[in-house]
């Protein structure tokens, strides 16, 4: 063997030690890369290009620090793009070893939250362990604002305590949860049969009562119309009359219909109050987190 | 000794380095318009994307952002086509390259039906390009976007110009001599209020003016003979109120009826102006002159 292929030889070696180094931390930096990749398409609102980046990583070759932030970017260009199911279920698969962990937790439950899953919202927020005061106080929000959304008042001022309404990030927040809590302690629960009972005395008065005046008064002129024709058509033509009969069927349609309509108008009142409370309290549970977590 | 190892490992290591790089940054755009190529327009705007975010070189950055607005454009995203040319427009382009940024801008700009942005765009481009060639495509777009904004004047001007550049007879079948008469709203309203039906004959649709008559005449006679028989409450109640409604209606549906007539006569004359201006520009047309 000639001292110069033994050389060669020593060379090679030396080189696929450093070609296999080098490939780990390629690997690596490849990874980093494609994360600024996805998140530079992101930044320009490019959220489906982002996901479809994101979601040709292999997973399996990654560390569990890099599957976290995998994790977390898909779950945030999920979330970016309002695809909260999805935003949910990557969200929560942070593990708590990533430095994404709490965002990752707070920004999931709101996720959960904003689709209706309440229950399972507060179990997550439950279950956070927050680094500092001030992410304590934004889970003492989180979960005032669910006891809220969930309509159990009575524990509200259990969590509403741990309120200091000194943060810049949720002071604001936290006067309206409690605006609202007042607003839902005082809601009057207004009864389907008294405003059916109304309506049937005064036409319209049952749907003034469950808080649709505009709807009450335009509900009154047909009513009235009808009776008066019918009554005409008794006393001219008597009640065995066409016209008698013909008005009297639709005075009694309109009139039935409006017992009816009012009785229902107290249920669609009450429910679009809930849905303006619910909107309220997610808003402003929203922008704390957005505050704190740039 | 030592000196032949270290001069062997840096051979092979310079040689191995430089070639994956040199391979890397080339495959990028090479890919790129290979997945255009293919039709693979999703995964060819994100190669292209890839390109612009890695690189920082001007002649491959403008043609990413070629690929990457033509991708757009086969996708049907023209907004987003426009705005991502504004995002990347840059000064540093030779003075060539900005006027094909341009140019894909202004088709984009027409095809996503922003005639406003696209007449401004077309009006800036003689300005940042004095020395730009003609482009017959870019003079029927003006004509269009015109007519869109109903500018009939301006549109008339651009068209003749257009068609004189082109070669073809200016002065016969010039479809700007017979301009759309469009219909006043305010008289089809005027002519319902005073005259049931007559709005809407006026808008051209004889078949709704005779309902409408038929209607308001069913809602009259119906409150006059139970007046007349004493029945004051049914004159009121049916007849004058089946009578006021008809009538309210009738009114607003005669200036509803107005407004699709001039859209239609706008559509069929942009319509007759397009086939005119795409024939004349065509090889057909100019090998037949």
């Amino acid at each position: 063997m000639s001292p110069s292929f033994y050389y060669a030889l020593k060379a090679s070696f030396f080189i696929w030690l450093l070609t296999t180094a080098y490939g780990l931390r390629a690997q690596s930096a490849n990874f980093s890369r494609e994360l600024r990749f996805a998140q530079y398409l992101a930044d320009k609102d490019a959220f489906d290009e982002a996901t479809y980046v994101l979601q040709r990583i292999d997973s399996r070759i990654l560390q569990q620090t890099e599957r976290d932030s995998l994790a977390y970017y898909l779950g945030w260009t999920a979330y970016s793009s309002k695809s909260l199911d999805q935003a949910a279920q990557q969200l929560l698969a942070v593990s708590p070893v990533s430095a994404f962990y709490q965002k990752s937790r707070f920004f999931g439950a709101y996720c959960l939250l904003f689709q209706g899953k309440r229950d399972s919202a507060n179990v997550v927020i439950e279950r956070i362990s927050p680094s500092d005061s001030t992410l304590g106080e934004l889970k003492a929000l989180q979960l005032a604002g669910i006891t809220l959304l969930q309509r159990r008042l009575t524990d509200y001022q259990r969590f509403s305590q741990i309120f200091t309404y000194s943060s810049y990030a949720m002071a604001e927040e936290q006067k309206r949860l409690d605006t609202y809590y007042k607003k839902l302690s005082s809601q009057k629960h207004k009864s389907p049969f008294l405003a059916g009972l109304y309506s049937s005395l005064i036409p319209g008065l049952g749907k003034i009562y469950a808080g649709k005046k505009m709807q009450g008064i335009a509900a009154l002129l047909p009513v009235v119309t009808l009776g008066l024709l019918t009554f005409e058509g008794y006393r001219k033509d008597g009640p065995r009359s066409l016209r008698f009969l013909g008005f009297g069927s639709l005075f009694t349609v309109f009139y039935v219909g409006n017992v009816w309509g009012s009785a229902l108008a107290v249920k669609i009142k009450r429910d679009e109050f809930n849905r303006e409370y619910d909107n309220k309290i997610l808003f402003d549970l929203h922008i704390p987190m957005r505050n704190l977590f740039q | 000794m030592t000196t032949r190892f270290c001069l062997i490992c840096t051979f092979l290591c310079v040689t191995y380095f430089s070639k994956a790089q040199q391979s890397g940054q080339l495959s990028g755009l090479a890919a790129a318009d290979s997945l255009l190529a293919a039709n693979q327009y999703f995964e060819a705007g994100i190669a292209y994307e890839r390109v612009l975010f890695e690189n920082t070189e001007t002649a491959a950055t403008y043609k990413a952002v070629l690929g990457k607005t033509l991708s757009l454009k086969q996708m049907g995203r023209y907004n987003t086509a426009v705005t991502f040319i504004n995002s990347q427009f840059s000064n540093s382009y030779p003075d060539s390259v900005r006027y094909q940024l341009r140019y894909q801008q202004i088709l984009c700009a027409y095809l996503a039906g922003q005639f406003e942005n696209t007449r401004s765009l077309l009006e800036r481009l003689p300005v940042e390009h004095p020395g730009a060639p003609y482009s017959p495509l870019l003079e029927c777009i003006r004509v269009f976007t015109l007519n869109e904004l109903h500018r009939w004047a301006e549109a008339a001007v651009a068209y003749r110009e257009a068609i004189g550049r082109l070669g073809a007879d200016t002065t016969s079948d010039d479809p700007y001599r017979r301009l759309p008469k469009l219909k006043r709203e305010s008289k089809a309203q005027w002519l319902s209020t005073f005259l049931p039906g007559a709005g809407q004959l006026y808008a051209g649709k004889p078949g709704e003016a005779i309902l409408s008559i038929l209607v308001q005449s069913a809602g009259l006679y119906f409150g006059v003979t139970s007046f007349l028989n004493a029945y004051y409450l049914s004159a009121w109640g049916v007849g004058a109120a089946l009578f006021g409604s008809f009538h309210a209606g009738g009114v607003r549906r005669s200036q509803a009826l107005v407004r699709q007539y001039n859209q239609r006569q706008i559509s069929a004359f942009n319509e007759r102006v397009k086939k005119r201006l795409l024939y004349q520009s065509s090889p057909d047309s100019a090998s037949g002159r």
